[in-house]
């Protein structure tokens, strides 16, 4: 199996785990925190294989940073309006 | 009179490069000589897969995008409960289903480059065109979304949860379109470069959606 189709099954895997929380009628931190820790997984493994950035360890390291800054932001608003 | 020796300076560069090589060894950094003695590869700018250009690009999607969305998740302060019932009216299902018919179409594109590089150019076409079909996929999702809030009358200045969420995935659904374009130029070129930096900006329209997708219809 290619890394890029390991990439694939992972993120339907992940997606599926997101539709899950959405799906369960879960509200505040108990929704917000893992859907959001979710995306910044997928985003992770689409950089890393599909963007290729696993020959970068440092640009990908670069980028998870912001990403995490990024998700952290989002969380922070989105758990302000509970 | 100073009496020093014309050599001097050059000693004392030589005196000065050999001070920071023998402070970076204590400290196992790379000495400026062992800096200079890198390779091509081994710099960090050029360890980058394809073009530096679509990074920038990337860089700056994700910049406006997170801009986009910290902005939707401000406004959504002032009126939390306007914001719930709005994004109520929007296609979940369908929005869950596009992320996975987007994560389908990068798996593709990301074989297709693999195939490229085998300077297999009939396999990296017959990998392209169902990531096309998936691209439009997606569009026709999100184009029946927003045919059913316009028969709702919903429009962009209904509730500005919809100017946002117009807006935001509007401006995806461009890029998605866009994407289609590039795929489809790059396929006809199939050279290698090509086809990398055409994959690239698919996976970053991917990358963009599996932030946007939680934001606008899950929180």
């Amino acid at each position: 199996m290619t890394r890029a189709t390991k990439a694939w099954a992972l993120l339907i895997a992940l997606s599926a785990a997101s539709t899950a929380f959405a799906a369960s009628g879960f509200t505040g931190a108990a929704l917000v925190v893992p859907v959001l820790a979710l995306s910044g997984l997928k985003a992770h493994v689409i950089l890393r294989d599909y963007l290729g950035l696993s020959v970068a360890p440092g640009w990908l390291r670069g980028f998870d940073l912001g990403l995490a800054l990024l998700i952290v932001t989002f969380g922070t608003l989105a758990l302000a309006a509970y | 009179m100073t009496g020093a020796s014309p050599d001097a300076p050059r000693q004392l560069r030589a005196s000065s490069l050999a001070t920071r090589e023998e402070k970076s060894k204590t400290h196992d950094e790379p000495s400026p000589r062992e800096e200079k003695s890198k390779t091509y590869d081994e710099q960090p700018r050029n360890q980058l897969p394809g073009e530096l250009l679509m990074w920038v690009l990337i860089l700056s999607e994700i910049a406006v995008f997170g801009a986009g969305l910290i902005a939707f998740l401000a406004v959504r302060l002032t009126d939390p409960a306007g914001f719930a019932e709005a994004q109520s009216h929007l296609h979940r299902t369908g929005a869950a289903a596009n992320t996975l018919v987007l994560v389908t179409s990068g798996w593709l594109a990301a074989l297709a480059v693999k195939a490229a590089e085998a300077g297999q150019l009939r396999r990296l076409r017959l990998l392209l065109a169902p990531a096309i079909l998936l691209g439009a996929v997606f569009l026709i999702l999100k184009g029946s979304e927003y045919a059913d809030l316009f028969a709702q009358g919903i429009g962009t200045e209904t509730h500005a949860f919809y100017t946002f969420s117009f807006l935001l995935t509007g401006f995806h659904a461009a890029h998605v379109l866009a994407g289609m374009v590039l795929l489809a130029l790059v396929g006809w070129l199939g050279t290698p470069k090509a086809v990398e930096t055409g994959a690239a900006f698919w996976h970053m329209v991917d990358l963009v959606w599996v932030l946007l997708f939680p934001v606008v219809y899950l929180l």
